[in-house]
């Protein structure tokens, strides 16, 4: 989980051209929208993307969105278990 | 006049089109009459006919009677893509009135300085919105608001004496008793739409457009695309109806071919997850979209793309160049190539698109529409015609062209010149005939597709307590095509921190316009004159 909440962080930041965040800096609990990332719908897209393309979990729907998409863990914890369970 | 571009039209497209005398709205009585039954739009699984949406529309009407609107007068629209947008956009149609279309993101000073630029006398809006028109009503003349109530939050509000009490959309639509055809005439030559539009001064503008120039500019398009066998076909309508691009692609021919709109709101950030489901589930022939949204899409899986994608026949690209990778991407899953549109308020929609559907080089903006004509002439003076290739400002010519900016003459007489609109917009027309743009005249950023003035920001930012100065560019963004960053000097002995001031940003300006980023300076670098040396600044932004 950890190793996987690391990688995750670096990706985000790749994938949202981030230059100016460290991810060796980003907290586990660093929110993605309201005084935290800060994205955009667009970047949501984005990391949607990502999320399918590097992980082959899909996150299609509002409901998985709003489960998944709250902090950087929360997507950890929801990419581990989708891929366990798939 | 020598148009090299002819040449590219289609086998379909004529070089000239006949355009009938009529109201926009006639484009809605015309297909209720083939195509009662055809889905009109859905929206969160609600469908409503063309039969369904007339009758609404028509009751509306009559309640906006009843609530004393006129021929002539001004409704502003704060609103998403619903169904409420399009009942209230040809209700206010039929009455010979005015949609002022204004973007959901604006708020505070800006939106008080649109409505009393327009003269709204009343304004139709979400309950989401209402606190925003609120917090501005006394500053307006705004004497109705009419909110469509999604949450009921307009009985949490606490309302200032002396102010309108709102209207709940739906108990105006129940209370209008009729849904005959509200009647009175339309002439073809009234103002239709204030469209407004971004300047770079940061004082709002509307464009002034007659149901002639938006009829014209929707035949046009339509013209183009020149599809007769698609039935009942879905059209994804995720570009918001309040932008040219939104209201002519996705509503308009919609409505003048019988398809059925699919309506995605993005009231919040998840709706844009719901498009996955909807191009899967709605399978829709035509799917209009900015360069960042395509850029998104096709960050996916190609085997995931290409499933979501596969019944797109007609792709439309426009607001800012599309990448590239992304034109090849699409090919490379679809067969079919993405379609290059360019625009602007002024025009009603499009200028110029690529060839449909061929498409056109990589980069390019297209040619222009049938009857649309388009020249480069010199930045300086704006009268010289340039050479093929050369450089200069697009001017276009046409019947979708605005009839000026509202109430402002000054800024008509320097954009309308002869009948020639100078877009502001660089470009250059190759030997072939194909237009290229090269950068603006001004400092616009174009994020998503929105145009953004650094003025609109920084306006903003310098009203922050701790905030001396600011400064806000444009930097190459992958998705985007740019992104805002903002440079502040901050006052002296104040501390601020980039996330107290993103924050700030996103109180106080649409999504769009929200800095990607924040870099402070001690000074910013500016001219004897005091104006920002923006090279500079963009310097530093660009070393992030």
């Amino acid at each position: 989980m950890n190793d996987l909440l690391r990688e995750l962080k670096i990706k985000v930041v790749e994938e949202l051209q981030l230059k100016e965040v460290d991810p060796e800096q980003l907290a586990d609990e660093t929110p993605f929208f309201d005084g935290g990332l800060g994205l955009d719908s667009v970047d949501l897209l984005v990391l949607v993307a990502m999320v399918d393309r590097d992980y082959g979990v899909q996150i299609f729907t509002r409901e998985l969105g709003e489960r998944a998409f709250i902090t950087l863990s929360t997507l950890a914890e929801y990419i581990a278990k989708t891929r366990k369970t798939k | 006049m020598n148009k090299p571009w002819l040449k590219h039209y289609e086998a379909h497209v004529p070089h000239s089109l006949t355009y009938p005398e009529v109201p926009i709205h006639r484009f809605l009585a015309d297909t209720v009459e083939r195509h009662p039954d055809h889905v009109a739009m859905t929206f969160n699984e609600i469908h409503f006919t063309y039969k369904d949406l007339n009758e609404r529309v028509n009751r509306f009407a009559h309640a906006l009677l009843k609530l004393g609107v006129e021929k002539g007068d001004r409704i502003a629209f704060l609103l998403v893509n619903s169904p409420t947008y399009v009942f209230a956009f040809f209700a206010v149609m039929k009455l010979g009135a005015v949609v002022v279309n204004l973007n959901v993101g604006i708020q505070g000073e800006e939106l008080a300085r649109c409505l009393n630029d327009s003269g709204a006398k009343a304004i139709v809006t979400l309950d989401l919105f209402a606190q925003g028109v609120y917090a501005v009503i006394k500053k307006t003349g705004v004497k109705t608001v009419i909110l469509h109530s999604v949450f009921g939050l307009e009985k949490k509000m606490a309302l200032e004496q002396g102010v309108p009490q709102p209207l709940v959309f739906q108990e105006v639509l129940a209370s209008a008793g009729t849904a005959e055809e509200p009647g009175g005439r339309v002439s073809p030559g009234n103002v239709a739409l204030l469209q407004y539009t971004s300047g770079s001064t940061g004082a709002p503008k509307a464009a002034t457009l007659t149901h002639n120039n938006v009829v014209s500019s929707v035949l046009q398009s339509e013209t183009w695309v020149g599809i007769s066998d698609a039935g009942n076909a879905a059209v994804l309508c995720v570009i918001p109806f309040f932008h040219v691009f939104g209201m002519s692609a996705c509503l308009l021919i919609s409505v003048l071919k019988g398809y059925r709109m699919v309506l995605v709101p993005r009231i919040d950030l998840m709706d844009i997850l719901s498009l996955m489901e909807t191009l899967k589930t709605y399978q829709p022939l035509s799917f209009p979209a900015v360069p960042s949204l395509w850029a998104a899409i096709l960050s996916l899986p190609p085997e995931v793309a290409r499933e979501h994608l596969s019944s797109v026949r007609v792709a439309t690209s426009g607001g800012a160049p599309l990448p590239r990778w992304a034109h090849e991407r699409f090919e490379e899953l679809t067969g079919r190539r993405i379609v290059e549109a360019y625009g602007l308020s002024e025009a009603s929609s499009a200028t110029h698109f690529t060839p449909y559907p061929r498409g056109g080089p990589i980069g390019s903006i297209g040619v222009p529409l049938p009857d649309t004509e388009a020249k480069i002439v010199d930045r300086e003076t704006g009268s010289v015609e340039c050479g093929r290739g050369e450089i200069g400002e697009l001017v276009v010519k046409g019947p979708q062209i605005m009839q000026g900016y509202w109430n402002n003459e000054a800024l008509t007489s320097s954009a309308l010149r002869n009948g020639w609109l100078h877009t502001g917009d660089l470009a250059r027309m190759d030997p072939e005939g194909f237009f290229f743009l090269a950068d603006r005249k001004d400092d616009l950023i174009i994020s998503s597709g929105f145009n953004v003035y650094p003025t609109e920001i920084e306006e903003v930012l310098r009203r922050h307590p701790k905030v001396k100065d600011a400064a806000a560019v444009g930097v190459p963004d992958r998705i985007k095509g740019q992104a805002v960053v903002a440079v502040i000097a901050v006052k002296p002995g104040e501390e601020a921190d980039k996330q107290e001031l993103l924050k700030y940003c996103k109180d106080n300006m649409p999504e769009y316009r929200v800095p990607k980023a924040i870099l402070f300076m001690e000074e910013i670098p500016r001219d004897p004159a005091g104006k920002i040396l923006r090279r500079i600044v963009r310097q530093d932004a660009m070393a992030l």
